[in-house]
């Protein structure tokens, strides 16, 4: 980039930092209104049941029951969904998963209610359960939802030229299978909500939510009235990861039949366990791969088949699925795809949109393909990748030429591998590969050669993983963003955003683009809280698309104040028309007399004069286009491009894997807040280890056996040493300067390139995720067999 | 949202607990730390489901503070593993217990945890308990009438069971001054490198005098049902050369003796290799 920036690619520490880490941010429980009620969920101990009754009558009369609520009390839509509506506000017929709500008691003291919840009687009839998403397409499979026909939630086809031929044509096959985990959010704020009745029948909720309009759109359904009659606010977001979205629309949905019926504010919070049992999950996948590569390892086909469990509900898993039918050959030009995606329901807890959202999974199993590819034809797994990988003017799975943007994978491939020493150090652990002893479970005590000498007990390992990853939305959705701006009489700014923030710093992204564009400090400019009555409808903010539409609609926004601006400037200092203006914190020069007047003194000549001095700036993305029948199309009208290289020691005693070094090479376009830009790649290489060899959500029978923090292990500072980001900034022509996306790419990689580092120590490759202790040292997980815990 | 309904009295000194001890019942818990009794009732543990009344002894000089006296260590019962941490008599004493204690949970959690709470408590995961075992540590216990002293090895009688009874309160921890020629070491497994609850814990010290071994004590946690010592393969070890063989035999026995405890369970396959090898590479680590 060669503008002179002032502010754009900075380090600025975010505005609500300080409000965080002094306790004084107010989050969802936080609010606290006179009257308020609490409201309390009753479920039942199965997995899939017919609710035959629920007898109320031992609470009935009780005074702290202020209200029992069931789906009775519902005046509009009794089931929702982001997609389908297939999910029941309170659940009166039947259950089909755990975290399955039957009805809600409300009244002022929250424990006491929780105590009633167990006099409440309900008769049920569990019936048979369905939790191996392999059987639910079976002929004989139990249909969770019999309205359907079928358990299959979508099936995304892909066909690009001939597979057939393409092995045909080559010299060599593989054909894997790989397993991915379910795996939980973790985000450390449970969910909260208030909903609040305001005059007129209308509504206002208050909660941890992650999008505003999508929950305005849900609740507005569920009480039957019209979108203007719900305001959703955003409160402090204690993380979410695309977790805060299904899940919160319903708890506002129910917390908002309640506060309807009693005319009072209604609150709900969820404990931990209550929030890991009814919240959705990441999805779990099946992956199978062929793939028929020649001498040089130039692949000429691949085929896919992925399976997802969705779990009890439909959820987002037809978006989820479609980002992996478009990414499931991983960053490689092939001529020949044939690529099968299909979501299923089962009764687990069900699935949806996680950050990564359908990449993470056929990332693992591509890009230890590729590692394996290259042990087959005897070349590092860079130079694999260099022959396949991605270049300007490629076509890619779905038929897409790349084009008018940098494709700058092998650039990012060849920073980390060059910067990390990669070659050379995998070159030399493969060296020093001793392999894992073999262990009996029938003869358990040791035979002499199993025994490990002390300096071979640790392993190191170097591995690596790249991606290309669509920008925004794609071809799942309308894709556009506002952002008003208003400058005040005294000269400060307010904005008001269509996105929201969720944690991952977005005001101050936000900010920066308005300050850069404007010509004025980030300080001078307030960023109001978000609200779906006062903005325009922007979309969820998901997909990574926060920066690139939201950065780019805060700049449009500034651009068009400056332009009025500087018009008031030009009056005011009698400016002749072809000298030039700028605007530069807080200050405006002219090219002609060099400085002429302050902002704040052409705000308030510009008030004097009646101008105005408000903007609303939008942005939308260029169209793409997507034919569901063949898979093929544009799919995302710009990409970016990753690679992460993963250094490890595997301690072939135990299993331990534990990292020594990450380092993150990212081409995120323009980088607006370099600190903001840092914290995405620290937290995201985090999550993206915590995929690799920790994290796991079991169930035993549909249910789950880690509801809390003591079972349902992430990783802890401790448990990584270095993480080392370094951008490779390309040249874009869409968003605000080019800067286009990050979040997501950051955790994609790590559990890939992990494997294939633990692969390069070991010498032994592994096809299901996590790499836990287990795993790595017998090749198998172990579970218990019943779903006891900890010191009970 | 820990919302636990409880009495909680704060008596300031050792003769004001007894007392109100003297009197309780059933449904009066001691509380230290709190990191059990809290979480476990929050949890709807039944065994901490009857407190209705919690003492707390955490204002009481006489159970705190660590001091040498006479060839003996004493540290009170409501020392904090942070204390137990920064303390140089134990760094330079006791580093088995230092390294154990170091590895408890969090910081937070090491603030307020205490060394008697992990024993009291008694979880087959408890971390300090085999370094305190081969440190032959015992343990005074106060009522209001009487003082007795019990070996940990005694005290300790199965999961989540001990010698404590109704009003007494564990003091004082008393470990005689390991001599100057015992090497040892300490080694946890967990799952991950902090708050981790272990998988796996060993403690050996160890005295060798041209390589044999005058004097060798073990122990291991969360592979037994308890926090033990291994007395047959101490005896089996002691006189013997320390060669390479001699470590891969006292793995397999140590083996052997896990297998006798436990049975084959779910997590043996695991369990049973790692804690072999883990004991061997201790061992090899004391080879000197």
């Amino acid at each position: 980039m060669s503008k002179d920036f002032s502010i754009v690619g900075k380090s600025v520490i975010r505005e609500d930092g300080f409000e965080k880490i002094t306790g004084r941010a107010k989050f969802a429980d936080d609010y606290k209104f006179d009257g308020m009620l609490f409201s309390v969920m009753l479920r039942v101990p199965a997995t899939h049941a017919k609710i035959n009754s629920v007898d109320f009558s031992a609470i009935q009369n009780n005074p702290s029951v202020a209200s029992i609520i069931t789906s009775q009390d519902i005046p509009g839509a009794k089931k929702i969904g982001m997609i389908k509506n297939d999910q029941p506000v309170f659940c009166d017929e039947k259950i089909v998963t755990p975290g399955d709500v039957l009805a809600m008691i409300v009244g002022e003291d929250e424990t006491e209610l929780r105590k009633l919840l167990t006099k409440i009687k309900v008769d049920y009839t569990s019936l048979p359960t369905l939790t191996d998403p392999k059987k639910s397409l079976d002929p004989d499979a139990l249909l969770i939802h019999p309205e359907f026909g079928s358990n299959l939630i979508v099936h995304h086809p892909l066909r690009k030229g001939n597979v057939e031929k393409g092995f045909a044509e080559s010299d060599e096959i593989l054909e894997r299978v790989y397993t991915t985990q379910t795996i939980e959010h973790a985000y450390i704020e449970p969910e909260a909500v208030i909903a609040i009745p305001l005059e007129d029948g209308a509504l206002k909720v208050i909660g941890s939510i992650q999008n505003p309009f999508t929950v305005r759109r849900i609740v507005a359904s569920v009480l039957n009235l019209p979108n203007e009659k719900v305001q959703v606010v955003q409160a402090q977001l204690g993380g979410s990861f695309g977790g805060k979205d299904d899940t919160m629309c319903m708890l506002s949905a129910r917390a908002a039949v309640a506060a309807l019926k009693l005319n009072r504010s209604v609150k709900i919070r969820y404990t931990r366990d209550e929030s890991i049992l009814e919240s959705y999950k990441r999805h779990p996948y099946i992956l199978k791969y062929k793939v028929g590569f020649s001498k040089i390892g130039k692949i000429n086909a691949m085929k896919i088949d992925l399976l997802a469990d969705g779990g009890a509900y439909c959820s987002m898993s037809p978006f989820v699925t479609w980002r992996s039918v478009v990414q499931a050959t991983g960053p490689y030009e092939i001529e020949n795809v044939q690529t099968d995606v299909r979501a299923v329901y089962t009764n687990n807890p069900y699935t949806g949109a996680m950050r990564g959202f359908g990449s993470p999974q056929p990332i693992f199993a591509q890009e230890t393909l590729m590692d394996e590819i290259a042990l087959h034809i005897g070349v590092t797994p860079d130079e694999i990748r260099r022959r396949n990988g991605l270049k300007l003017g490629s076509v890619t799975a779905t038929g897409q030429t790349l084009k008018e943007h940098d494709v700058n994978l092998i650039p990012v491939l060849n920073k980390a591998v060059s910067f990390t020493n990669f070659a050379e150090k995998w070159k030399e652990n493969k060296k020093n590969q001793t392999g894992l002893k073999e262990y009996s479970f029938d003869q358990p005590i040791f035979k002499d050669e199993q025994f490990i000498s002390s300096e071979k007990l640790i392993k190191k390992g170097i591995g690596l993983a790249v991606s290309f990853r669509g920008c925004s939305l794609g071809a799942e959705g309308l894709d556009q963003s506002s952002c008003y701006i208003s400058v005040q009489p005294d000269g400060k700014v307010v904005m008001l955003s269509g996105l929201a923030e969720n944690g991952q710093g977005l005001r101050m992204t936000l900010l920066m683009a308005a300050a850069e564009e404007l010509g004025v400090t980030a300080d001078k400019i307030i960023f109001l809280e978000n609200d779906t009555s006062k903005i325009e409808d922007s979309g969820p903010t998901v997909a990574s698309r926060g920066t690139i539409m939201g950065a780019a609609a805060a700049k449009n926004a500034a651009e068009l104040l400056r332009k009025q601006l500087e018009k008031v400037a030009r009056e005011v200092s009698k400016l002749d028309e072809t000298d030039f203006i700028s605007f530069r914190e807080n200050l405006v020069f002219s090219r002609k007399k060099g400085m002429i007047a302050k902002f704040d003194d052409v705000i308030k000549a510009a008030f004097e004069n009646k101008v105005e001095l408000s903007a609303i700036g939008r942005y939308k993305s260029p169209d793409v286009s997507w034919d569901e029948h063949t898979g093929q199309g544009d799919a995302y009208f710009t990409y970016v491009y990753g690679c992460q290289v993963a250094e490890v020691s595997v301690n072939t005693g135990t299993g331990e894997v534990y990292l020594n070094k990450i380092t993150a090479v990212h081409d995120p376009g323009t980088v607006i807040n370099r600190l903001g830009a840092i914290g995405q790649v620290y937290g995201g290489v985090t999550q993206g280890a915590g995929y690799g060899i920790l994290e796991e959500v079991t169930n035993e029978d549909g249910m789950i056996r880690e509801l809390n923090f003591d079972q349902y292990l992430i990783p802890t500072a401790k448990d990584i040493d270095e993480i080392k980001p370094l951008f490779l900034e390309g040249n874009e022509k869409y968003g605000a300067w080019g800067a286009k996306s990050l979040g997501e790419p950051t955790l994609e990689l790590g559990a890939a390139a992990i494997a294939n580092a633990v692969c390069n120590a070991l010498g032994k490759r592994f096809y299901n995720l996590p790499l836990n202790l287990e795993e790595v040292l017998l090749g198998r997980k172990l579970r218990p067999q019943d779903l006891k815990r900890g010191s009970l | 949202m820990i919302d636990i309904m409880c009495e909680v009295l704060t008596p300031k000194n050792l003769a004001e607990a007894l007392l109100l001890l003297s009197s309780a019942d059933s449904t009066t818990k001691i509380l230290a730390g709190g990191t059990d009794v809290v979480v476990g009732k929050t949890q709807g543990s039944k065994r901490f489901a009857d407190a209705e009344t919690l003492i707390d002894i955490n204002r009481i000089e006489e159970l705190k503070g660590i001091s040498e006296k006479n060839g003996m260590i004493s540290i009170g019962a409501a020392a904090t593993f942070s204390e137990i941490c920064k303390s140089k008599l134990v760094e330079e004493k006791l580093p088995l217990l230092k390294k154990a204690s170091n590895t408890i949970g969090s910081l937070q959690i090491r603030n307020r945890a205490t060394i008697a709470g992990n024993f009291v408590n008694n979880a087959p995961c408890a971390d300090t308990v085999p370094a305190l075992l081969v440190y032959d540590a015992s343990i005074e216990i106060k009522s209001q009438t009487a003082t007795r002293n019990v070996s940990l090895q005694e005290f300790l009688q199965g999961p989540y069971k001990t010698l404590l009874q109704q009003g007494e309160l564990v003091t004082r921890i008393l470990i005689p001054v390991p001599q100057q020629n015992y090497a040892g070491d300490f080694y946890k497994l967990g799952r991950r490198r902090a708050v981790a609850i272990s998988r796996l814990t060993l403690a050996v010290v160890i005295q060798l005098k041209e390589k044999k071994i005058g004097d060798i004590r073990i122990a291991s946690g969360a592979v037994t049902p308890i926090g033990t010592r291994f007395p047959k393969l101490e005896e089996f070890a002691i006189g013997q050369k320390m060669t390479d063989n001699l470590c891969q035999e006292l793995a397999k026995k140590m083996g052997e003796e896990v297998l006798a405890v436990t049975g084959l369970r779910w997590s043996s396959a695991y369990k049973l290799p790692v804690v072999q090898q883990m004991f061997y590479q201790l061992l090899k680590g004391l080879e000197r």
